[in-house]
């Protein structure tokens, strides 16, 4: 499903990443984890082809980078959800609108994207919010609205970037047990953090990473 | 088809979700298509002012007292026929005689016992749409025929006039294009500010996977309705301002501004929706590149 071979990628301001080989498999759960700086945005951005390497190889769900062609990623990120540390949802839109966004996106019925919206809303405890508007939930509430907006689309992986950050201990717990129960049913889940107290202990693999480079999988 | 609709109703509820940024961007929309549309009534109707003041402006041809009525309404004919003459009127002797009378109350016969006029004629030339008249051929033409004592002729006021008519088109045609440029750059300027201000939005778009085709519809809609209303606008303004500088005219001078109102409404439409969507296009590629 992902695929790293000897991936480098540097930003203009300095060092970024060095030598990667990774695979993660379909229906997989793997934590990343490392200290602030260690590579781990950097890792998941080349995964969803916000960036390209230098050199090696990016493979995502068959799509290769960095012979990918610009107007073939939307169609990659389509099949993968993403969530994110500080939630990416839109202000000035409510809870409904923000994950139906997700379904027009992709090109959905109108007539199926209300069930499919109620759902992801319902899975993930959010019934009965769908009108209130981001700003109008807490920390933990938005990040599981931004988690119905990635699996509304029924990925075949999710990507989540730190998604525990800004929510209290109780919160980041229940997140990761919906990610579980999301990868339950068949979706792979890569899931950056530097909370070792929170992801030890629960079975899944664990990729760690440090100054750039992986130091275990 | 659902797409297609769902961004173009995203379109507009886009306007009302910011309303303070659309106000901005149709009032640099109206204010531009405003000047735009006074150029265009002012190229409508430079035509009929110029022609107001060629109507005021006729050559005075004097014959010899030695010419006789008969003679007078031969050499009329031969005038009739030069290139750029619209009509003559001929001024018999008798007919100038009566003019004096009724202008200064004396009888001439009386005075003098003899009629003293010469016969005479007034000649209006033709008015030609955006081109300079020249008289100076006419005038030549009319001082060669056998009979003719004096020509009148305001010429140095036609050409002061027919000078100025020249500049001013010139000025128009200048103008119009730079009001273009400047109004195609507030307007993309503005509409870049209201894009920037939903930078975000992009960039969620991008990461769930939208197309730049996706990203760029509903800015397009956006732009467009800014178009169109700052061209509603405009057009209402203009309308509603040619309508007030005709009733003051009327009053002082009985004159009045010709107004092609659908025409001129379908030129600001055109433009406001071309300026619109130049500019929701210059600002939206630098955020989707």
């Amino acid at each position: 499903m992902i695929r790293l071979n000897n991936v480098s990628f540097s930003y203009e301001k300095g060092f970024g990443l060095s030598n990667i080989n990774l695979d993660v498999s379909e229906g997989e759960f793997a934590f990343l984890i490392g200290p602030t700086g260690s590579g781990k945005t950097t890792l998941l951005r080349l995964i969803y082809m916000d960036l390209l390497p230098d050199s090696g190889q990016v493979e995502v769900l068959g799509h290769k980078s960095p012979k990918i062609k610009k107007n073939s990623i939307p169609f990659l990120r389509r099949r993968i959800g993403m969530v994110f540390q500080d939630y990416q949802l839109l202000d000035d839109r409510n809870l409904f609108d923000n994950v139906a966004l997700a379904l027009h996106v992709i090109g959905d019925d109108t007539a199926d994207i209300y069930d499919r919206v109620m759902d992801a809303l319902n899975d993930v405890g959010l019934s009965g919010k769908e009108q209130h508007y981001p700003s109008e939930l807490s920390g933990g509430e938005q990040q599981r609205a931004c988690i119905a907006r990635a699996m509304v689309k029924e990925p075949e992986l999710i990507l989540a970037d730190e998604p525990t950050g800004n929510v209290d201990p109780v919160a980041a717990y229940e997140l990761v047990k919906l990610l579980e129960e999301i990868n339950n049913e068949g979706t792979a889940v890569l899931m950056a953090s530097h909370n070792y107290g929170l992801i030890k202990g629960r079975g899944h693999r664990i990729i760690e990473m440090q100054e750039g480079g992986i130091r275990r999988s | 088809m659902d797409q297609l609709l769902f961004l173009i109703i995203e379109g507009a509820r886009n306007l009302w979700r910011h309303k303070l940024t659309a106000l901005g961007a149709v009032f640099s929309v109206f204010f531009t298509l405003f000047l735009i549309g006074v150029l265009l009534v002012m190229n409508d109707n430079t035509d009929k002012l110029i022609n107001y003041f060629r109507g005021k402006y006729k050559i005075e041809v004097f014959f010899n007292e030695s010419v006789s009525n008969e003679q007078a309404s031969k050499l009329v004919k031969n005038i009739r026929t030069i290139p750029g003459v619209r009509s003559t009127t001929l001024i018999s002797k008798e007919d100038a005689m009566s003019i004096f009378k009724s202008q200064f109350d004396e009888d001439v016969m009386e005075l003098l016992g003899y009629n003293p006029f010469p016969a005479s004629c007034v000649v209006n030339v033709i008015k030609q749409k955006n081109v300079s008249l020249s008289v100076e051929p006419i005038i030549h033409r009319i001082k060669s025929l056998d009979g003719v004592s004096e020509v009148h002729y305001q010429g140095r006021l036609i050409k002061r006039i027919e000078s100025y008519f020249q500049k001013f088109l010139k000025a128009i045609t200048y103008l119009s294009g730079v009001v273009l440029v400047i109004s195609i750059i507030i307007i993309s300027n503005t509409i870049r500010l209201t894009i920037y201000s939903k930078k975000e939005l992009i960039r969620a778009l991008k990461l769930i996977g939208a197309t730049k085709l996706f990203i760029q519809v509903p800015f397009m809609v956006e732009a467009m309705i800014h178009g169109l209303i700052g061209a509603v606008l405009a057009s209402v303004t203009i309308a509603g301002s040619v309508i007030f500088v005709n009733a003051k005219l009327g009053v002082l001078y009985n004159v009045s501004l010709e107004l092609n109102g659908i025409i001129i409404a379908l030129w600001l439409t055109g433009i406001g929706l071309f300026i619109s969507l130049l500019g929701s296009q210059r600002a939206i590629a630098r955020f989707l590149k």
